[in-house]
């Protein structure tokens, strides 16, 4: 996140607006609009980046046009890297010190900006846009959004009704603690709890697309989940990750224990003349086998990150009390 | 202002650094592995070609550690400073000569060639211009074919398979003969046997690959048969390309799956034989039960390994960026 990338265009903003785009061609240009006339009232210098990810349309042609405005930047990545990495390319060259995200489809409404940067000077790390009358297909999109909601605040324990909207507002030192990746955009208060970010949500209009189509389908859902537990299990044990598979050896050892006392049982009741007695033990010696198997394992993983730790990602987000 | 950036630094300016078109220095990468013809001939036939152009160019020959280097190659690397011979004391494969190459080579175009002939010396212009029409690498495409029915059949299995994993296709990925720019060559996490999927590499590292046809050489075209090995070895790598390019930043999608189907038919087994002793028949003398076990245990470890990967990969992010900017504005 260095300052040096963009030409110094205007005088430094405080304020970054960063929209990621894939093939929007229609929605550059009244996005942009809006921004700015729902920015004009905005005390400090402000920025907007605009993130073409790879779009195969004109996208691109409409951001430089866009871009002759000195508030507007625009990145054009060199492939379609997905939503997750384009939203990265803009935090990293964003300057500001409070960055807004929103999406580039003109579903967001840029009026809530202002009002999502008051909230963050409240004293928070994170706002999170939380979407009233969802413009959107009940079926398709809405039932799922709800059910992954609900899930993903039961395993997290963050309480944010809305973690899908891309409306959000952070504060700089937070996005630097949480390097996004692979599809890790939706998980972004889960992530910034995990490292103690203070975090609220708002209400936020939605508006139903109007040029363009949707990107998503329904078959996402099942990856969100696998992509959740993972997740629940990456921020809980990252830093002991032995603790972790050393809990997990408990279940087998447990599995060992039971069918050594069946092995005990039947050697006792039926004799050792019995040919099953040599199932028992051997069923309990694969389960033994498992818990230090596990047991290795975590402590591989204590070996593989000792070269990764001690960064600054590594330490938990403050702040100064006054 | 178009210059795509390294990994490591998604911030870096780098304005200027793609110099325009007619300026600039070509280094040849020639890597010698297993095959070569007469590398005199290679040189007089590409370096004429190339002698047309503006610009200046070099050829660096790297030898692997099995082949000797022919004296009137030494000669000409003697008396011309244009050509350079680098030598490898043991055998390190293709791939490392083309990284040692790269390394050594000055040039703000690579051009990677074959140490045979593979396509007509007059294509190198082709794919040149293709780079300066914007392309960050350009690939040949041996067309039209001129070679046996066995190879063509072998380079169409080869990339069939291959296409699927690759998010552009590509027609003939196999081809040595390549032209990149430097920071393309620079970029290219090449290690192992990576260099048959050079394109697709360059292509997940966010740069523009295009594919130009190119005729093929008729040296290209003689019968080819490899040992089983040979193949053995083709499978695996690309069964490494294939895991690399799906699951580097989920190595959990991967190792979950085969893991919980390896637990669910453990579960699904172990249910059974507990029905059945509730039933009243033992099965104490049950292999089924090691096998149920045995199912349910390595189920566990496979999900075990891929939650270190993505441990791994959790705290790797810092440092990796998946994106690559071409543009600014």
């Amino acid at each position: 996140m260095s300052s040096a990338a963009a030409p110094a265009k205007a005088s430094v903003p405080t304020l970054s607006v960063v929209a990621p785009l894939y093939n929007e061609t229609e929605n550059v240009r009244p996005l942009v609009e809006w921004i700015l006339q729902a920015l004009e009232t905005y005390p400090e210098a402000f920025e907007i980046i605009l993130v073409d990810d790879g779009s195969r349309d004109g996208t691109w042609n409409e951001v430089r046009s866009a871009a002759s405005d000195p508030r507007v930047h625009g990145l054009r990545l060199g492939s379609n890297v997905g939503q997750t990495a384009a939203m990265m390319a803009g935090f990293d060259n964003a300057r500001g010190t409070v960055i807004v995200s929103l999406d580039g489809d003109l579903q967001n409404d840029p009026r809530d900006i202002q009002a999502l940067v008051a909230k963050l000077d409240e004293g928070y790390d994170l706002v999170c846009g939380w979407r009233q009358q969802r413009q959107d297909t009940l079926i398709l999109r809405k039932v799922p959004s709800w059910l992954a909601n609900r899930l993903i605040r039961r395993l997290t324990g963050v309480p944010i009704r809305d973690n899908g909207c891309s409306l959000k507002a952070y504060r700089r030192e937070l996005l630097q603690r949480i390097p996004l990746y692979a599809e890790q955009h939706r998980f972004i208060p889960a992530l910034s709890a995990s490292v103690g970010a203070r975090i609220t949500e708002m209400p936020v209009r939605h508006h139903a697309r109007r040029f363009g189509e949707s990107k998503y389908g329904i078959s996402r859902t099942v990856k969100v989940l696998a992509d959740l537990i993972t997740l629940k299990m990456i921020t809980t044990f990252r830093s002991r990750p032995l603790l972790g598979f050393g809990l997990a050896t408990l279940p087998a050892v447990g599995i060992a224990l039971v069918f050594a006392a069946l092995w005990l049982f039947s050697l006792t009741h039926f004799g050792p003349e019995k040919a099953g007695a040599l199932v028992f033990p051997g069923a309990g010696l694969l389960a033994l086998g498992v818990a230090f198997y596990l047991f290795m394992l975590g402590l591989v993983a204590e070996v593989a990150l000792s070269s990764e730790r001690g960064d600054a990602s590594d330490i938990p987000n403050a702040w100064e009390v006054r | 202002m178009s210059a795509p950036q390294t990994l490591m630094e998604p911030t870096a300016d780098t304005s200027g650094h793609r110099t325009p078109a007619g300026s600039g220095f070509i280094s040849v990468v020639v890597p010698v592995v297993e095959r070569a013809d007469d590398l005199v001939a290679v040189y007089q036939a590409f370096g004429r070609e190339l002698d047309t152009r503006p610009q200046e160019h070099e050829f660096l020959f790297v030898f692997d550690g099995s082949i000797t280097p022919a004296p009137e190659l030494v000669a000409l690397a003697r008396q011309n400073n244009g050509v350079r011979i680098l030598r490898f004391a043991r055998e390190f494969g293709e791939t490392a000569a083309l990284q040692l190459g790269i390394e050594k080579s000055r040039g703000d175009l690579v051009i990677t060639l074959p140490a045979y002939f593979q396509v007509q010396p007059k294509g190198i212009h082709l794919l040149l211009d293709a780079v300066s029409a914007g392309a960050d690498m350009v690939i040949a495409n041996r067309s039209p074919r001129i070679d046996s029915w066995l190879n063509r059949m072998q380079s169409r299995a080869f990339q069939s398979i291959i296409g699927g994993v690759s998010e552009q296709r590509f027609h003939d990925m196999a081809c040595g003969v390549r032209v990149m720019r430097r920071s393309v060559a620079e970029a290219l996490p090449l290690y192992g046997d990576l260099h048959r999927f050079i394109p697709a590499l360059a292509l997940r590292e966010g740069f523009r690959v295009d594919e130009v046809a190119v005729p093929q050489h008729p040296g290209d075209a003689g019968m080819r048969v490899y040992g089983p090995g040979v193949y053995v070895r083709r499978l695996l790598d690309i069964a490494a390309f294939f895991f690399l390019a799906k699951f580097t930043e989920k190595p959990l999608r991967f190792f979950g799956l085969v893991g919980s189907l390896f637990i669910a038919t453990g579960a699904v087994l172990s249910l059974v034989l507990f029905i059945q002793r509730v039933d009243g028949q033992g099965i104490a003398n049950r292999p089924a039960l090691l096998l149920a076990v045995l199912l349910l245990a390595l189920g566990v470890q496979l999900m075990g390994l891929g939650l270190v990967g993505e441990i791994i990969v959790h705290l790797r992010a810092p440092h990796r960026r998946a994106y690559r900017v071409r543009e600014r504005a």
